[in-house]
């Protein structure tokens, strides 16, 4: 194996490398193609799907060896970076997306949705999200995002005879897009300016202060033009202050495994290219203070985002919207750990925030009901009477998300803090600890309609699907692992390999 | 920009010269030497068979679209067979001609799958 692995040539085709996303491809058209049989059974559909995300995750672990004596595999002239972060990303995508997978198969068999399409565009999204992760090159990283957003696009708008989804779908479609074009543009000042569009080139013309094609010194305008466009495109993608408006609107109208899935993964892939660019590209002390520029209008951006996203959850009725807000309040934090420079601290932080985040919204899926309706906070009155397991599990998580000691949430918030804070962000830090208090409130308010409220109406509710089971018990396992003994998980990011950060 | 840069946009000027011949060509010949018949239909503008004055508001079939979006995804994945078909000899000196005809065999599938999917959705039957 290690021989096909260092094989290079001209255009170093290296399959071994990309391995998880072809076993998730392969099985997405597996899927697909058992979707338009004669009578397509659900049960089977939802095994393979089970199955190419297991493999893929196997794949994935087989990487981690190779990479740690090597150091990165690179595939396709570039294109493609294997190395640390990107199997760290890898693995966070997988779960996610077997996750959602578990928790929509009751959901799609309830509203009689066709299930082939939804798991194999879940598939492809996972797809796209690996290859924003591992990408070696501007280009690489577009594909990706469009992969995976295309795929989300669909998935919002999936239950096509509800108007909410529709329009959850045609709104996310278009401000995306927009949003896509920025990015774009701002690759190509960026291409422009530096004269390589593959990420290390970049990072060396910075660097060197030489334009790799024109060998003249690097454009400057045309540089912090180009960043400031990036920055505008990922800010939009991770859903940050100035251009979150979208998201309570397309959080709400999609179905609930759609929005876990959107809020979790699509969040984490947006992350993983943000890092991939700013901080391994755009390095300190280089580019005529490029560094001190992106990460002062992020910090500006990481302080509105966490005052905005915190304020606007306390007033929400609509449980998804709380947690688009929240989603919203979460990737503040995430910023201020990407302003310190520091990937380990925010790949950990989005660990513990998707993988709480996916078990608080499989319940969702399993309290909204039929035809995913029943998503008001008041909805939940008594269900402490009714339903006691359900309501515990959605408090442990709950509480995880607002960040108390002991869970994933409360370790994440600190990596990260402690990150920013050691590198000088005391104000970034200080708004961020004041509005996760201020956070307390919302989290807690479920809590007190769910225990302290008469029931209202005695709810038909179905015995608890069992991928929901399934996902809630791992989340939970997951939130108090993460919470209580992450001490494995830091050693592993420590020593992790990442590629062309230390060759400088 | 030096001499030498703007002479390389020579082709591309060239290339415009050549699309505009051919196309004002194409129309001065055919209304010089073509035959005319004067029916109400060829006199209309041509809007893919539709009659292009009238309400905006006429409903017409999801399947004009879905013919679209198939010719589309199609007429683009075939243009991937170019670069291919050039770069063939180039690849086949590093890798086997076996292999680089394997790679395309395993694109021109994934093609196939999404050409069974359609048809299996019954987009191309217009009943």
């Amino acid at each position: 194996m290690m021989t096909l692995l260092l094989q290079t040539s001209v255009l170093d085709i290296n399959y071994v490398a990309i391995w998880p996303m072809i076993i998730l491809s392969i099985s997405g058209i597996a899927v697909l193609l058992f979707g338009i049989a004669k009578d397509p059974v659900h049960r089977d559909m939802s095994m393979i799907g089970i199955v190419g995300f297991v493999l893929a995750g196997v794949a994935t672990g087989r990487l981690w060896l190779p990479v740690k004596t090597v150091g990165q595999i690179r595939a396709f002239s570039n294109m493609v970076i294997i190395d640390h972060f990107s199997l760290y990303f890898f693995f966070i995508f997988i779960i996610i997306g077997l996750l959602t997978l578990l928790i929509s198969a009751s959901f799609l068999e309830a509203e009689r949705l066709p299930v082939g399409e939804f798991y194999s565009l879940v598939m492809f999204a996972v797809v796209g999200m690996m290859l924003m992760a591992a990408a070696g090159h501007l280009v690489m990283i577009f594909l990706g995002l469009e992969i995976a957003s295309i795929s989300t696009y669909a998935l919002a708008g999936y239950r096509r005879n509800d108007l909410r989804s529709n329009e959850s779908a045609i709104k996310y479609f278009v401000l995306g897009s927009a949003a896509t074009a920025f990015l774009l543009y701002g690759m190509a000042l960026i291409y422009g300016a530096t004269g390589s569009a593959e990420l290390e080139g970049i990072r060396t013309a910075i660097i060197d202060n030489v334009n790799a094609a024109t060998k003249q010194p690097v454009h400057t305008e045309l540089l912090f033009l180009g960043a400031a466009m990036m920055l505008v495109g990922f800010s939009f993608k991770v859903s940050a202050v100035p251009f979150h408006l979208w998201t309570p609107d397309v959080y709400e109208g999609a179905p609930s495994s759609v929005t876990a899935f959107m809020a979790t993964a699509s969040k984490a892939a947006a992350f993983a290219a943000f890092l991939r660019v700013f901080v391994f590209c755009f390095v300190p002390g280089y580019g005529q203070g490029l560094h001190s520029a992106w990460t002062t209008s992020l910090e500006t951006i990481a302080i509105l985002t966490m005052i905005a996203g915190n304020i606007a959850a306390l007033t929400q009725h609509n449980f998804k919207r709380m947690l688009a807000y929240s989603s919203i309040a979460h990737a503040g934090y995430a910023l201020v750990g990407l302003i310190a420079d520091d990937w380990q601290a925010v790949a950990f932080y989005l660990l513990t925030y998707s993988i709480t985040n996916i078990g608080a919204f499989g319940l969702i899926t399993y309290l909204a009901g039929r035809g995913d309706r029943e998503t008001e906070i008041d909805d939940l009155a008594g269900l402490g009477f009714n339903n006691l397991g359900v309501s515990i599990a959605m408090l442990i998580l709950l509480l995880s998300l607002a960040g108390i000691p002991l869970t994933a949430g409360f370790m994440g918030k600190f990596i990260v803090f402690k990150a920013a804070w050691q590198k000088g962000f005391h104000v970034a830090v200080i708004v961020a600890v004041v509005t996760s208090a201020v956070s307390v409130y919302y989290y807690l308010r479920p809590m007190v309609i769910m225990f302290f409220r008469e029931l209202k109406v005695e709810p038909k509710r179905l015995p608890l699907p069992t991928g929901v089971l399934v996902t809630v018990v791992l989340s939970i396992l997951g939130t108090f692992y993460l919470g209580v003994m992450p001490g494995r998980l830091f050693q592993a990011m420590e020593n992790a390999k990442v590629s062309f950060v230390q060759s400088r | 920009m030096n001499g030498q840069e703007i002479l390389s946009y020579v082709p591309i000027l060239m290339m415009f010269l050549v699309s505009l011949a051919i196309a004002t060509g194409m129309v001065v010949s055919s209304s010089l030497f073509g035959q005319k018949v004067k029916s109400r239909e060829k006199l209309m503008p041509y809007e893919c068979g539709k009659d292009p004055v009238g309400s905006a508001r006429e409903r017409f079939s999801v399947k004009f679209y879905m013919v679209a979006l198939m010719f589309i995804l199609f007429d683009i994945e075939a243009i991937f067979f170019v670069p291919w078909a050039v770069v063939f000899r180039k690849m086949a000196e590093v890798y086997s001609k076996a292999f680089v005809f394997l790679e395309m065999l395993v694109f021109i599938a994934v093609l196939l799958v999404g050409y069974i999917y359609v048809w299996k959705k019954g987009i191309l039957d217009w009943k």
